[in-house]
């Protein structure tokens, strides 16, 4: 395990640099517009409104243009997130992302951070603020969707370099525990500067 | 206490409940259904009244219903989603689509909730979407993945230790690789026949028809049927995309459902569906058809099965029809009594949203059903969502509520004249 974390780290960083010299800058004006068909969800500050969507405002740009182009893409599948994503430009994504990253969460922890779920603090934090471009926030998300990535993540329908190996290890009970500490974390979005 | 826990147990065994127990129990499951305490002592008590009730008061005065009708605030429940009102009539069970259950209770009888406080706290719940009670008592919650059962629920209710077994284990409703979130809120009720029926909706927009045998094995996009001791289980229902509600007609004993259709094909396409079933087996035409008559584009060039039952009613497209209920009071004009109540929750990808209502169904002699709104107001003139109505069932005084997942409340729809 912890070998495997070690390596998933090298992976992160490597991603992380190649992410940075390769966005396309995203415009958060027009990229509020495209939020219209988001906002029912997601929220138009990125603060979901139903359970089974996850907050998206504050998240790092990286992580969201990266999630939109593979539902876009087909490489990764979701009864509404694939038909949302399909008739997106690479512009209007880069612009989605911009507006939602552009805001700012806030994380509140009250529990003592030495119980946060070791296989995830490297990378989501203690609070569930995301500390890499590649790497969604947690903080304050219902425990079910959590739940449901990691198990997805766990049996192959979702991929990514790192998770997919995180995920293999963990038992049912360990991954709702790791779903019930980030759900715990309150959540605040506020505008962006 | 111990003599009524007793004689509960002995209850259970006399009438011969074989419950089964699964390999992977959690402990205070096991706990439970051993009538033992769990230790866990405390309830989460939701607040009512206050400045978040005087929103969402504030909110029904703008709603519209038919003359003599009134529309009133019953109880704030957080993420309240499909409703089952006890026999007895004293607690109404309100699931979510997260991890709680709430008991809400109007114990001063003046038709508003004075306590809402979570279900069997010492449980951990994974989307228990949909209670429902049989007539002798039993409550039922059916989860993302499992199905349970609390006897004697409304006495129970009252204690955090509320007996409670296993109907269907964990895993065991679908093959665990076929879990999702968002068609997995489940919905259960028991029918004439005795038997509960549970629909279990298919996991993607249009199903792909490598995956179509092993869900019409399973069920999995339609609706299964078992004994309430957990043995029986048969599919009874094909050819459903996502059903999330669904009644027994109290006069013919048949079965009626919603079903949320294809999205991606249109503003004005497919359209939504009120669906009546005469018989077992039969097939609804999903993924053939993606609602009414409306072809998928997946399986365009794809011969249907020859018998596929078409809708008795069709809804706007992408109002997103979910709970609802046959109205069984007296308190309401004659031309409702045996109408079907449902709830629109509202469209998510439509350029101008529509539905966000509750909307009444009408069924002739001859069994033709036709809906109109009944109440409606929860869109503002800005298309932002006020509220977002889930299920509809009745109360024993002849009103009926109708639940609201957005605002997290329960409103109360009563006639005056």
């Amino acid at each position: 395990m912890r070998l495997g974390l070690v390596a998933a780290l090298g992976g992160v960083f490597l991603a992380g640099a190649v992410s940075a010299s390769g966005d396309l800058a995203g415009d958060p004006v027009a990229g509020r517009k495209v939020a219209g068909m988001c906002r029912t969800c997601h929220g138009l500050d990125g603060y979901a409104k139903i359970p089974i969507a996850p907050h998206i405002g504050g998240e790092p740009a990286g992580y969201l243009v990266a999630q939109l182009t593979a539902f876009r893409d087909g490489t990764r599948v979701h009864e509404m997130m694939s038909v949302v994503a399909r008739g997106l430009s690479d512009a209007q994504i880069a612009d989605v992302a911009a507006w939602y990253a552009g805001h700012r969460a806030v994380a509140r922890l009250t529990a003592d951070p030495a119980g946060a779920p070791a296989a995830c603090v490297a990378c989501h934090g203690a609070d569930g603020i995301a500390l890499f471009e590649d790497a969604p926030n947690l903080a304050g998300e219902t425990n079910i969707y959590i739940d449901t990535q990691l198990k997805a993540f766990r049996g192959g329908k979702r991929m990514h370099e790192i998770m997919s190996d995180v995920a293999a290890e963990m038992t049912d009970a360990e991954i709702r525990a790791v779903a019930d500490w980030y759900a715990a974390v309150g959540l605040k979005i506020t505008a962006g500067e | 206490m111990k003599n009524l826990l007793f004689s509960m147990a002995a209850l259970a065994a006399s009438a011969g409940f074989a419950w089964a127990q699964g390999a992977a129990v959690p402990d205070n499951l096991e706990k439970l259904g051993n009538f033992q305490t769990t230790g866990v002592t405390e309830f989460t008590y939701i607040e009512q009244g206050g400045d978040y009730a005087a929103g969402i008061k504030a909110t029904l005065e703008r709603i519209t219903l038919p003359d003599g009708f009134k529309i009133g605030l019953y109880a704030i429940v957080p993420d309240a989603r499909h409703m089952a009102v006890g026999p007895q009539g004293i607690v109404t069970i309100v699931g979510t689509r997260k991890d709680k259950v709430w008991s809400v209770t109007d114990r001063n009888k003046d038709r508003v909730a004075d306590e809402v406080k979570d279900f069997a706290p010492s449980l951990t719940f994974a989307i228990p979407n949909g209670p429902c009670f049989s007539k002798d008592g039993f409550l039922y919650i059916a989860e993302q993945n499992r199905v349970l059962l609390f006897p004697a629920a409304e006495f129970f209710y009252e204690s955090p230790d509320v007996a409670a077994f296993n109907l269907v284990a964990q895993g065991d409703l679908i093959p665990p690789e076929d879990v999702s979130y968002n068609h997995t809120a489940r919905v259960c009720k028991i029918g004439p026949d005795g038997k509960i029926y549970i629909s279990l909706g298919q996991p993607f927009n249009v199903a792909p028809a490598e995956n179509l045998e092993r869900y019409n094995k399973w069920g999995i996009g339609g609706m299964i049927r078992m004994n309430t001791d957990g043995t029986g289980r048969e599919v009874y229902t094909y050819g459903i995309r996502n059903s999330v509600g669904h009644d027994f007609d109290p006069k013919t004993g048949d079965l009626w459902f919603t079903d949320n259709q294809v999205d991606g094909m249109g503003d004005d396409i497919p359209p939504g569906e009120i669906n009546h079933q005469t018989a077992k087996g039969q097939n609804f035409g999903f993924p053939w058809y993606g609602g009414g008559s409306v072809r998928t584009n997946e399986y365009m060039g794809e011969e249907p099965p020859a018998d596929v039952v078409m809708p008795a009613v069709e809804q706007v497209a992408h109002a997103a029809d979910l709970g609802m209920s046959f109205y069984t009071g007296k308190m309401f004009p004659a031309k409702y009594r045996g109408a079907i109540f449902s709830a629109q929750h509202g469209s998510w990808n439509r350029t101008t949203p529509v539905g966000a209502r509750v909307m009444v169904t009408f069924i002739d002699d001859e069994g033709m059903a036709t809906s109109e709104p009944f109440a409606e107001g929860w869109i503002d003139e800005n298309d932002e969502y006020l509220g977002r109505p889930v299920d509809v069932t009745n109360l024993r005084d002849g009103s009926i509520l109708v639940s609201d997942d957005l605002a997290g409340a329960i409103y109360r729809i009563w006639y005056e004249g």
